[in-house]
């Protein structure tokens, strides 16, 4: 205990008195991992939104003129058996007009010279919770619009879908950059400690004149590094919790948009976060030792 | 305690030591002398642990130098004090920080290390410089310091590599008096210098060398 309390003691007077290097490599390292979160704040909100978008696909099946109750009750039971579906409501023929009418509002009397009404009745379907089960809305359209008495299906998804692979590339490249990063903090931090190593060289070979062992001179220097990763991951994770606070009210009250839920990074992702730099500090130390520390 | 067989030690094609044979006893204080590049500071590089030889043996209180792993002669390093002629201290630490070193490498106690460290320098007379820095004080008292640090695990030999060549005659003496009393103790003492001043009337078993040979060996 006594000597990990040493071994602390000498890593903190060492980066103070290496700050200004210490200073500038906390820095670059903040900005690396602010980088890396804000790329897993962003795939999350994009998630999210893709989630609450996925929620609400909405799917109209539209029904032939002068269906009769009995093939409209089929019809009812079959979409009651889809997965995920709920029926939201059936709006007839004349519903369909009238909400056309008042859709138009004053240019309503453009209708008034239809003898018949064109609209066809529909049932309006909601799919909820699709996370727990892949929907395939082409399936369910192609096996509706068979079905006697429904002339045609149309839903929302398609965008969605589309959009699943915008999604899938970002991740990707997320993944790439975020590696990339990664070696490029683990590079940081091995040359912030191999300077500070070259800066005590002297002091490494009296320690070791009066009897130290390896360990005992490179445990402070390992420690430099893991205090280097966390304090970088903790300023990047405020600076990211800041930013977030700030824009998601901003947003609100700039564009007076219905309010995009934009969501922060979940406690695990926080406690990666700081362990993944912690982690990276480590790392780094132990690399800087093993190729500079020359005893 | 030191015994040394056929050891040679060659950096490239430069030979800086040839087949020395030596036995030094415990508690013995002997001298190491001879002109620059004699080979005296290599030689004790070796009796310390920190080169190793091209051939031969050193067994150091039965240990065999050669074949020890790192970690056993970096404790084997804590019985054996290490006194330079630029005295090897950290500016940015005090006296009595300098001292402390050797203590807390090993992990001991604070209360021991405040009563050894103490002790040492009470030994060295330095008690009332203790919250100094190394450049506030002389030469002398900064050797001084050094034999401190070199002394406070109570080693079984401690070397001394030209420990007065930045020093003037009147404190040249004075810490030669403090290294004699030091073996009074019972420490082994070997000291490298080529000042024939020092030889002088010393009493002591001396050990020539010149080319990387031991060419005489005057008993003391």
């Amino acid at each position: 205990m006594r000597i990990w309390l040493y071994y602390f003691k000498n890593a903190f007077i060492n980066m103070m008195n290496n700050r200004l290097i210490h200073v500038i490599s906390m820095g670059t390292i903040t900005i690396s991992i602010l980088i890396l979160g804000s790329f897993m704040l962003l795939s999350i909100n994009l998630d999210n939104w893709i989630k609450e978008w996925g929620g609400t696909l909405s799917m109209s099946v539209y029904l032939k003129d002068g269906v009769d109750e009995k093939v409209m009750g089929e019809i009812e039971k079959q979409l009651l058996n889809i997965k995920g579906a709920k029926i939201k409501g059936f709006i007839s023929k004349d519903q369909a007009m009238m909400q056309l009418k008042e859709s138009l509002g004053g240019q309503a009397g453009l209708l008034s010279g239809l003898k018949n009404n064109p609209l066809p009745g529909s049932f309006e379907l909601i799919f909820e919770d699709t996370d727990d089960y892949h929907i395939e809305p082409d399936k369910i359209t192609a096996s509706l619009e068979k079905m006697e008495g429904v002339d045609e299906v149309q839903y929302s998804e398609q965008w969605v879908e589309r959009f699943r692979g915008v999604i899938f590339v970002f991740r990707v490249a997320s993944l790439i950059i975020g590696g990339l990063l990664c070696v490029a903090v683990l590079f940081i931090i091995t040359n912030t400690i191999k300077l500070t190593i070259y800066s005590r060289r002297d002091e490494i070979e009296i320690y070791k004149l009066v009897g130290a062992t390896d360990w005992f001179v490179k445990i402070p220097f390992l420690i430099e590094g893991a205090i280097q990763g966390i304090i970088s991951g903790l300023i990047a994770y405020l600076v990211l919790l800041s930013a977030y606070l700030f824009l998601s009210t901003k947003t609100i009250q700039i564009l007076d948009l219905p309010v995009i839920d934009i969501i922060f990074l979940t406690n695990k992702n926080v406690i990666s976060i700081i362990l993944l730099s912690l982690f990276l500090g480590l790392m780094g130390g132990l690399i800087a030792i093993g190729r500079f520390f020359k005893v | 305690m030191i015994q040394i067989y056929r050891l040679s030690k060659s950096f490239g094609t430069n030979i800086a030591l040839h087949d020395i044979g030596l036995r030094i006893r415990k508690g013995e204080f002997v001298f190491i002398t001879g002109p620059s590049g004699a080979g005296k500071t290599t030689l004790l590089r070796h009796i310390f642990g920190s080169e190793r030889p091209t051939s031969g043996q050193i067994l150091i209180d039965g240990i065999n130098l050669t074949r020890v792993n790192k970690h056993k002669l970096d404790l084997l390093r804590r019985k054996i004090g290490f006194v330079f002629q630029d005295f090897k201290l950290l500016n940015n630490k005090t006296v009595y920080q300098n001292v402390a070193l050797a203590l807390e490498v090993v992990g001991e106690r604070p209360a021991i290390i405040r009563k050894k460290v103490h002790q040492a320098l009470r030994a060295v007379d330095l008690s009332k410089k203790e919250k100094a820095f190394p450049l506030e004080v002389s030469g002398g008292e900064q050797q001084r310091i050094a034999i401190a640090r070199a002394i406070i695990n109570d080693p079984m030999i401690l070397i001394a590599d030209e420990p007065t060549g930045n020093l003037d005659p009147d404190i040249t003496k004075d810490i030669m008096v403090l290294f004699r009393s030091i073996n009074l103790r019972g420490t082994t003492v070997i000291i490298a210098t080529h000042s024939r001043e020092l030889l002088r009337d010393t009493g002591q078993r001396i050990i020539v060398l010149n080319q990387g040979r031991i060419v005489e060996e005057i008993e003391g």
